[in-house]
């Protein structure tokens, strides 16, 4: 007979600059659906997705119910709605854009924010739009040495075609297990 | 104010996110109930000094949706951003017991 599967509940963050592509990449994970239209985020929202992952430190099934949390990102607003965004988080998946650079230094913004209220969460970062190759405005050294500084498993991403997007997510789920 | 619906030009996509305050007015003109755009609508009062007015929002957050994530911690905080400390622990509560 097998054991049961451990069961957790994991509250997952989505933090990064307007436009990275945060909401796209949830909808892409959990709906698989894709739209090239922008839709700004208006306040908060949560996806429910489950899955099933064996555990990174000794390989026991685990199923994981995961609380997706979608923001706004809005620099302006972020301080003030910190709490209401990250109380009790255990993962958070950090967004940059591959076509502007400033997205990757504004994750330590977030990060900076985010530690305020939830302490030193479990971070995973993307670098998101991998399919416009051709606009990359960062090269893999220069991701892999800020990733490297702050402790980020990172990975790219396209929401646009789901390349890397449901590896992301289970990585962030590896990521928070292992802590 | 500059004109910034980047949302309606055709074909490329807009350089940069709608002014939030633009995206709230525009969502509470099609529906005054619409509740993500009440939530950031109190964020905006607040920031602007008037928390008074965000709590006052947030309330009405609350009455209509009062799951909405994260409301409960916004009241706590904009309940100690006025000193009204027992205020703020009874929303703390509420929101501990809403997001477990
Ligand atoms: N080419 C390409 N475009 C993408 C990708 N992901 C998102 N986009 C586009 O980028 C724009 C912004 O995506 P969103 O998911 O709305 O971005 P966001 O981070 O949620 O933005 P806010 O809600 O304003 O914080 C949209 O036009 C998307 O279609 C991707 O992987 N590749
Ligand atoms: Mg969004």
């Amino acid at each position: 007979m097998t054991a049961a599967a451990e069961l957790v509940k994991m509250k997952i963050c989505m933090a990064g600059e307007a436009m990275v592509g945060k909401t796209s990449l949830i909808r892409r994970y959990v709906l698989e659906e894709y739209e090239d239209r922008y839709t700004a985020t208006l306040g908060t929202k949560i996806t429910k997705k489950s899955l099933g992952v064996a555990h990174p430190q000794d390989g026991h099934r685990v199923e994981v119910n995961l609380i997706l949390w979608d923001i706004m990102g809005t620099p302006t607003l972020r301080d003030l709605l910190k709490e209401a965004y990250y109380h009790g988080a255990h993962g958070i998946l950090g967004v940059a854009d591959l076509t502007r650079e400033e997205t990757l230094r504004e994750l330590d913004a977030w990060s900076r924010s985010i530690r305020t209220v939830a302490g030193s969460v479990p971070t995973y970062m993307v670098v998101n739009k991998a399919d416009l190759e051709g606009e990359a405005r960062m090269d893999r050294g220069t991701i892999d040495a800020f990733c490297r500084d702050r402790g980020y498993p990172w990975s790219y991403t396209s929401a646009k075609t789901g390349a890397g997007v449901e590896e992301a997510f289970e990585g962030l789920v590896r990521h928070v297990l292992s802590r | 104010m500059r004109p910034h619906d980047d949302r309606d030009l055709k074909g490329a996509p807009p350089l940069r996110r709608p002014e939030t305050s633009v995206l709230v007015k525009e969502a509470l003109r099609k529906d005054a109930n619409d509740v993500d755009a009440l939530f950031v609508l109190a964020a905006l009062r607040a920031q602007d000094g008037h928390p008074d007015e965000g709590l006052t929002i947030l309330d009405r957050v609350l009455v209509i949706d009062p799951g909405y994530p994260g409301a409960w911690f916004f009241k706590e905080k904009l309940h100690r951003m006025r000193g009204e400390t027992r205020q703020a622990e009874t929303a703390r509560e509420q929101g501990e017991a809403t997001e477990a």
